[in-house]
């Protein structure tokens, strides 16, 4: 998964463009609640959620083009909650890119310096000019019947790009386009919006998409954020199972907290992660050892990748948990290994190719699973 | 000639075929033996007496001239009434919907008669007289021809801008709104254009209809030779006076103009003027 070396990308801590201040809209069985949000100057920011959970809807409220109940939204210090569309300063792409199909391709571009009424020349010069940054220079004759899904692509941003929005709000921007593409417009689009600098909200169901883009993300889950937080802090460490989840963690347990761990776990490596204490929780009838106090029903995970896989009989070094299990499957996802191990637990384990090919493991061979407890987080328990 | 995409036929889908083209083939025979058995009354008298007649040049202009008027009109109405229909939900909104079909369904004769009704009760008033001093008469006038024709006919050119303005993407025009647009901007770079092709065929079906009317007019505006008589008001003359002949060569004259105007329909719905 890409993703996992996606953690360390730049962020730059400028003021805020995009502010909501709990903006509340119902629409049927649908409401917009709790979703305040702030994005930074200059941040590309993706926003997931299932089908359904209110992305588009969030999208369109920034735009204008659904008035909120409640709350306010602010962009670029200015209160546009009450303002027109065309007065907000943003730039948008709708699902399906929506070109108007009765106007060439230049005509689409320079739509909006045509509807602000600018000069004549202007318009041509910065159509031409955003037109070339694209990458779609030789297109401005064309029909929109005869684009390809890249080129409508491109020139659905250049038309929202060219009137020089403060902000970019691009709804599924490459759901269209086939897997093989995808990842590759998606570095285009991180590539066009350093280069103009604008601040982006991207809506996306799939994950994979976010790896590629995201400065931060944000989960949205029936018109409320569950998580907001750089992708990797929301791979790593879920607030609540539905994030867990939707990150495709793995390892996910429920247990009972029987009390704290017994002293030689907890101080095996006396760090400041110890301070805090440690209990043991049984999921099923299997023991684990959690960070953290806690008492009452416990949901936690454990990081597939921080899962060593040994050999039934090898040394586990101590303040290790060690859980036997049988290997039931392997997949090669190209950068690792995937692993399953059906023992008192099923539990999944990403081995690099170099560990996978040292254990030379056989489907049904005994394994042993050994776990540290820095890679057992604990989700919180949701109100 | 076999489309492209037909699939694999056996006899049972060939049967099915024959069934549906028998339907189709009893009906157009049909339709093309009305025509032919008039064809075979009309002599070279009748001929000739259609291309000389000055009544009936008259005729022919006045029903070119009424239906193009109220075709302009009609879809002077249903541009801005098919967007409001199609755009905005108000109270009452099913209600309004209906009576914009009402006349489609109105027997044509009940729809002169509450013309005629209207317009006598409408001289009582100062709003009537007022209208008459200006010199805004309808009764027995050829402007009533284009007020029957209209409340007959407009109907069909609202539909037509209704459904063609319910077929364009609204995010289109939100895309629009987001460019810089105000709605008049988004209705006029955006909806109108994208709307053309349905409010054309509308204007054109309305036209056909309008150059075919008749009912109403012999209630309201009568039969006054050369005065409010359009072609379907001439067959009616003619054959009154026992002059099968030209009516019918007029009724042919009819048909033939209607037929190039279901034509045109035909290729401007086929073709659309705006590719998309």
């Amino acid at each position: 998964m890409p993703g996992y070396h996606s953690s360390g990308r730049r962020l730059r801590t400028g003021e805020t463009v995009i502010r909501t201040e709990r903006p509340h809209l119902r629409i049927g069985d649908f409401c917009l609640r709790d979703a305040s949000l702030k994005v930074a100057r200059g941040e590309y920011f993706v926003l997931l959620g299932p089908p359904g959970s209110g992305k588009s809807v969030f999208l369109e409220c920034l735009c204008g083009l659904k008035r909120l109940d409640s709350g306010r939204i602010h962009i670029d210090n200015r209160d546009v909650t009450h303002l027109e569309p065309r007065e907000r300063g943003i730039g948008y792409v709708p699902q399906d890119h929506a070109l108007f199909p009765h106007i060439s391709v230049e005509g689409n571009i320079h739509f909006g310096l045509r509807a602000r009424h600018v000069r004549r020349g202007e318009i041509s010069r910065r159509t031409r000019e955003v037109a070339e940054t694209l990458g779609i220079g030789h297109l401005l004759e064309r029909r929109i019947a005869g684009l390809s899904g890249g080129e409508r692509q491109r020139v659905a941003l250049a038309r929202a790009l060219v009137v020089g929005p403060k902000i970019l709000l691009l709804d599924e921007p490459v759901s269209t386009l086939d897997e093989s593409t995808r990842e590759a417009v998606c570095g285009e689009l991180r590539r066009i919006q350093r280069r103009f600098g604008v601040t982006t909200i991207h809506v996306s169901h799939l994950l994979e998409e976010a790896f590629s883009v995201a400065d931060r993300a944000g989960i949205l889950r029936n018109g409320a954020f569950q998580q907001v937080g750089p992708l990797s802090e929301l791979l790593r460490k879920p607030q609540s199972e539905f994030v867990a989840r939707f990150m495709r963690c793995e390892n996910l347990f429920h247990g009972q907290a029987v009390g704290p761990a017994k002293e030689p776990q907890a101080s095996v490596r006396a760090g400041p992660a110890e301070a805090a204490g440690s209990t043991e929780v049984h999921a099923g009838d299997v023991p684990f050892v959690v960070p953290g106090r806690h008492s009452g029903d416990v949901s936690f995970m454990v990081r597939p990748e921080k899962i060593r896989i040994v050999h039934a009989g090898e040394q586990v070094g101590s303040g290790r948990m060690a859980l036997d299990g049988r290997l039931i499957q392997t997949v090669d996802r190209g950068a690792y290994v995937r692993a399953e191990l059906d023992g008192p637990v099923r539990l999944v384990a990403h081995l690099s190719h170099a560990a996978f090919d040292d254990l030379r493991p056989s489907i049904g061979g005994k394994l042993v699973a050994v776990i540290g407890r820095d890679s057992v987080h604990v989700i919180p328990t949701q109100k | 000639m076999a489309a492209v995409d037909t699939p694999v036929r056996g006899w049972r889908s060939r049967f099915f075929a024959a069934g549906t083209l028998f339907f189709l083939v009893v009906f157009v025979t049909c339709a093309l033996l009305l025509i032919l058995t008039n064809l075979a009354y009309i002599d070279k008298r009748a001929v000739v007496t259609i291309l000389t007649s000055g009544f009936i040049r008259e005729a022919l202009w006045l029903s070119l001239w009424t239906s193009s008027t109220t075709t302009v009109i009609a879809v002077i109405f249903a541009i801005p009434m098919g967007y409001a229909l199609s755009r905005y939900r108000f109270p009452g909104h099913v209600l309004v919907d209906t009576i914009v079909d009402l006349p489609i369904v109105f027997p044509p004769l009940v729809a002169g008669l509450c013309l005629l009704v209207f317009f006598a009760h409408l001289s009582g008033t100062q709003v009537g007289q007022w209208m008459e001093r200006i010199g805004l008469k309808f009764v027995f006038q050829p402007k009533g021809i284009v007020l029957c024709q209209l409340v007959v006919t407009a109907s069909f050119a609202i539909r037509s801008a209704k459904t063609a303005f319910d077929e364009v993407d609204r995010r289109f025009e939100n895309v629009s709104l987001t460019l810089g647009c105000t709605r008049w901007g988004s209705f006029r770079r955006i909806s109108l254009p994208l709307a053309m092709n349905g409010v054309i065929t509308g204007a054109i079906l309305t036209w056909s209809r309008a150059f075919g009317t008749f009912g109403p007019l012999m209630i309201f505006v009568g039969a006054f030779r050369g005065r409010t008589e359009v072609l379907s008001t001439t067959i009616f003359l003619e054959q009154s006076v026992g002059n099968l002949e030209v009516a019918l060569a007029v009724a042919l004259l009819l048909i033939g103009v209607a037929l190039v105007c279901l034509v045109t329909i035909r290729l401007v719905g086929g073709c659309a003027l705006v590719k998309l």
